[in-house]
């Protein structure tokens, strides 16, 4: 019976690192794979303005069919990111910012910016930011930027289109 | 058998039973809120860096990108107020009064959390949807075929089925007290 003593104790801590494994595997590889999809047709660091989310337009696990996303798969290894959002009058619209751990470190609505355009700058820790603009500072490369808008109806999307466009992303680096 | 024979063994029947165990968490993690308001629950955790590794994989696996409570308080309902599992061959009724936020909507997932195809191509009822004979009470009747009359959150025949409630920019009152705030009521009403 001794002899298991020490397997046995090493099938305990196998099962605690294999739990904390998994979930870690689970939160950064998920993650990793939705800026696979969201960048796969236009690029990291680029504005991708989805249309609305139905049954077979499902890039993202459990979509609002009632908001139009629109997503900036960013990656900061080559400079900070500018985002700038132009919020739709009297519609909801709010920009998140998720790391690659799915933290969320920015979040802002159109009430928050009084309905006006704003800009955020993502970028890591010591990288060189434009004067006079806001930032964000992240603990990762990669993450995606997020903008909601709320829809009262689908039909709505083709109205408003033209002003949500209007928000973008970029690389500030070279 | 050798010693080393017995450590791999235990090594590998921990590693895989910790990995399975972790994963079987991330996808149940939804029902194991922190607050529960009738067949309604929900986490504090989501979207933030307070939360746990189990709630953060639960989040990643079933509602990546979700916005931190402070902004949107997202409502799961997997059971009906018996505690059946919600069944698309059934019909439920899913009724309320105004609900705290600057706007809300209920939309209907599978077991996985994605939108099911439909005839009607409605997948969500939401506070835009009411319209002004609805009075201070509204009512929506889930079910596979359309009702009589009202408003209608197509299901699917045969498929099991989930709830998420939004609740864009909840109201201060109701984040101070969120177990004990009205929310919908789902009643199942009969099954096919």
């Amino acid at each position: 019976m001794k002899t298991w003593l020490g397997p046995v104790a090493a099938a305990l801590l196998a099962g605690v690192a294999g739990w904390y494994g998994v979930l870690a595997l689970s939160t950064f590889g998920l993650m990793e794979a939705a800026i696979q999809r969201v960048s796969q047709d236009y690029g990291m660091n680029t504005m991708r303005y989805g249309t609305l989310p139905t049954p077979t337009n499902q890039p993202i696990v459990r979509p609002s069919p009632d908001l139009a996303y629109s997503t900036c798969p960013y990656d900061l290894a080559k400079g900070p990111v500018l985002v700038s959002v132009t919020p739709v009058p009297g519609r909801y619209t709010s920009l998140s910012v998720f790391d690659a751990r799915t933290d969320v470190a920015f979040v802002r609505n159109d009430l928050q910016a009084g309905g006006k355009p704003f800009d955020v700058v993502l970028a890591r820790e010591g990288q060189a930011v434009p004067a006079g603009k806001e930032v964000v500072r992240l603990g990762y490369d990669r993450g995606i930027a997020l903008i909601r808008l709320l829809l009262n109806a689908p039909g709505e999307i083709e109205a408003l289109d033209t002003i949500r466009r209007q928000s973008t992303c970029r690389s500030l680096g070279g | 058998m050798k010693r080393w024979h017995r450590y791999a063994l235990g090594l590998s029947l921990g590693l895989a039973t910790g990995g399975a165990l972790a994963w079987h968490a991330t996808g149940t993690g939804f029902r194991q809120g922190s607050v529960h308001n009738g067949v309604w629950s929900t986490s504090l955790g989501y979207g933030t860096k307070s939360g746990d590794a189990l709630t953060r994989a639960a989040v990643a696996r079933r509602g990546l990108l979700a916005l931190p409570q402070t902004e949107t308080v997202y409502w799961a309902a997997s059971t009906d107020s018996q505690g059946a599992p919600l069944d698309g061959s059934c019909t439920y009724r899913l009724s309320g009064r105004a609900i705290d936020s600057r706007w809300w909507s209920v939309t209907l997932y599978d077991a996985e959390g994605y939108l099911m195809a439909n005839k009607a191509n409605i997948w969500s009822f939401s506070s835009a949807s009411l319209g002004k004979g609805d009075g201070p009470d509204w009512r929506v009747t889930i079910s596979p075929d359309a009702p009589d009359g009202g408003h209608w959150l197509p299901s699917v025949r045969g498929k099991s089925f989930e709830l998420t409630l939004r609740m864009y920019n909840p109201g201060a009152a109701f984040r101070a007290n969120m177990a004990g705030a009205p929310l919908p009521v789902l009643v199942k009403e009969a099954c096919a």
